[in-house]
C-alpha cells in the first residue's frame, strides 16, 4: 500500500481537516454545549425562583408579624385605657356615693339634734308646768287658804323660770 | 430512576457504541490493510484512495479517516453524555457533561474575554480533536496529529479567524496595525502574521512525529541491542527482542499521552491567545458607540 512522505503538503487534505474541525466545532455546539446549557439556565432559572419564593416568603411573614406586633401593641393600648376610664369611674362613683352618705349622715345628726332640742324644750315646759301644778296644790295645801291662783301662779313660774335659768 | 425504561437502556449502548465502535473499525482496517511488514520503517500516513483534483489530487489518507474515527467518537460520547439530562437529579455522567462545559466557558472566558461567549465549543473541539487524535496512538493507530496537513489545517481555521477579527474594524485599520509600532516594521510584522499560523501547525505536528519517531528509533534500536547481546544464541532466543518489553512504553507514557494532551492544550491557548489579541476591543466599540451616536442623532 501506497504512504504519504514524512513531510508532505496537500492542499485538499489541509481543507478537509479544516472542514473535520468545524464539522466537530458544530457537533459539539449542537449536541453537548446547547443541551446542557440549556439545562444549567433550566437549574439557574429553578434556583432563581426558589430564592425569589423565598424572600417574597421572609417579606410577607415578616410584615405579618409586623402588623400583629402592631395590633398587639395598640390593643394593650386599648386594654389599658378602658382600665383606666373604669378606675376612673369607679372612683367617681365611690366619691359621690361617700360623700352622699356623709351627707345624708349630716342630716340625719341634724334632724336628731333639733329633735332632741325640741323634746329638750318640750320636757322642760312640761316639768315646769308640772311643777307650778305641784307647788300650787302643795301651796294651796300648805296655806289652806283660798288665793288668787292667778297671783301666785305668777310669782312661782317667775320662780321657777329664775331656777330653771340657774339650772341651765 | 424511571429512566431505567428499556428504550433508554438500549439508545444508551447505541450512543456508546457510537463512541467506541470507530475506534474498533479504526484497529481492525489498520490490522487488515497493514501489510505483513519486512522491518520498522517511519513513513506518512497511508492512502487509501486518492481522487483526481485540480491543483492536487485529492486523497484520503489515515489521518482523514483517524480524525473521522474522533469525530465520530466524540459524537457519540456527547450524546451518551447529554442523554436523559435533568434538572433536578443530574446523573454522573450528567456531571461530568456539565464540567466539561463549565470547564471550557471558563478557560476560553478567562483567556479572551467576554466578547467570545461563542469560542468555547470550538476551543473545545480543538483540544478534543487534538488531545484524542495524539491519543489514538495508544490504539496502534495512526495519530492524525503526526501529519502536517491536519494540523494546517486548524492553523489555516485559527489564521481565519484571527484575520476576521482583526479586520472587525475595517480593512484601513487592518492594514493600518501592521505598522504598528513605526511603519518600517511593516514587513516583520507580515512575516509574524504569516508564521504564526505556520509555526502553530509545525510545532504541533513536529511534537507528536517526533515523539512517533523516538519511539521507532528506540524500538529500533533497542532491537539492535538485543541482536549484539543474544545474537549467539540460538535462532529463536535471538530474534525474541525481549528487551522490546517495557521500555518503549516508558517512552510512550510521555510522548503519547503527556505529550499529546499537552499539545492539544498549547494549541488551544496559542489560538485563544492570537485571536484576542488580534481583536481591537476598544477601536471597534468606540467605532461602535460612535455610529450608535449617529444614528441618534440623524
Amino acid at each position: 500500500m501506497q504512504t504519504l512522505e514524512v513531510i508532505s503538503v496537500n492542499l485538499w487534505q489541509i481543507l478537509l481537516s479544516l472542514a473535520n474541525l468545524v464539522i466537530l466545532f458544530f457537533i459539539l455546539k449542537k449536541f453537548l454545549y446547547k443541551p446542557v446549557k440549556k439545562v444549567l439556565a433550566e437549574r439557574q432559572a429553578e434556583i432563581d425562583s426558589g430564592y425569589a419564593a423565598a424572600a417574597e416568603a421572609e417579606r410577607s411573614a415578616t410584615a405579618d408579624r409586623d402588623a400583629w406586633r402592631e395590633k398587639i401593641k395598640t390593643a394593650e393600648a386599648e386594654a389599658q385605657s378602658i382600665i383606666k376610664t373604669a378606675n376612673d369611674k369607679a372612683n367617681e362613683n365611690s366619691d359621690r356615693i361617700i360623700g352622699d352618705a356623709k351627707d345624708k349622715a349630716r342630716d340625719i345628726i341634724r334632724r336628731a339634734e333639733a329633735e332632741a332640742d325640741l323634746e329638750y324644750k318640750k320636757a322642760q315646759d312640761d316639768i315646769k308646768q308640772e311643777i307650778v301644778v305641784v307647788s300650787t296644790v302643795l301651796t294651796e295645801k300648805m296655806l289652806e287658804r283660798e288665793i288668787d291662783e292667778k297671783d301666785h301662779r305668777e310669782l312661782i313660774e317667775a320662780f321657777i323660770s329664775n331656777m330653771g335659768d340657774s339650772n341651765d | 430512576m424511571n429512566k431505567r425504561r428499556p428504550g433508554f437502556v438500549f439508545l444508551d449502548g447505541v450512543f456508546l457504541a457510537t463512541a467506541i465502535l470507530p475506534i474498533v473499525f479504526g484497529i481492525v482496517l489498520k490490522v487488515l490493510t497493514t501489510p505483513i511488514s519486512e522491518g520498522i520503517t517511519i513513513t506518512g500516513a497511508r492512502i487509501f484512495f486518492s481522487v483526481d483534483m485540480p491543483v492536487q489530487p485529492l486523497v484520503i489518507t489515515e489521518s482523514q479517516i483517524n480524525s473521522w474515527i474522533v469525530i465520530v467518537s466524540l459524537l457519540g460520547l456527547c450524546l451518551y453524555l447529554t442523554h436523559g439530562l435533568s434538572v433536578r437529579h443530574p446523573t454522573r455522567r450528567q456531571h461530568l457533561a456539565e464540567w466539561l462545559v463549565e470547564k471550557s466557558e471558563k478557560l476560553t472566558l478567562s483567556n479572551m474575554g467576554d466578547d467570545f461567549s461563542g469560542f468555547p465549543p470550538l476551543i473545545a473541539s480543538i483540544i478534543g480533536l487534538s488531545a484524542l487524535s495524539s491519543l489514538l496512538s495508544l490504539f496502534g493507530l495512526y495519530p492524525p496529529t503526526s501529519d502536517i496537513n491536519v494540523t494546517a489545517g486548524w492553523a489555516v481555521a485559527v489564521f481565519v479567524l484571527i484575520t476576521y477579527y482583526k479586520f472587525k474594524c475595517g480593512p484601513v485599520h487592518y492594514l493600518k496595525s501592521f505598522g504598528d509600532p513605526v511603519p518600517l516594521l511593516a514587513p516583520l510584522n507580515i512575516i509574524s502574521e504569516v508564521a504564526t499560523p505556520i509555526s502553530m501547525a509545525f510545532r504541533h505536528y513536529g511534537n507528536v512525529l517526533s515523539g512517533a519517531v523516538i519511539s521507532v528509533l528506540v524500538a529500533t534500536g533497542l532491537d539492535g541491542l538485543w541482536g549484539i547481546i543474544m545474537g549467539w544464541l540460538p535462532s529463536p532466543i535471538s530474534e525474541l527482542s525481549l528487551i522490546r518489553i517495557g521500555i518503549p512504553a516508558v517512552l510512550s507514557v510521555y510522548f503519547d499521552l503527556f505529550s499529546g494532551c499537552l499539545q492539544a492544550y498549547i494549541f488551544a491557548m496559542l489560538a485563544m491567545l492570537y485571536i484576542s489579541s488580534g481583536y481591537p476591543r476598544d477601536e471597534y466599540l468606540k467605532r461602535k458607540n460612535k455610529k450608535r451616536i449617529n444614528k441618534k442623532t440623524a
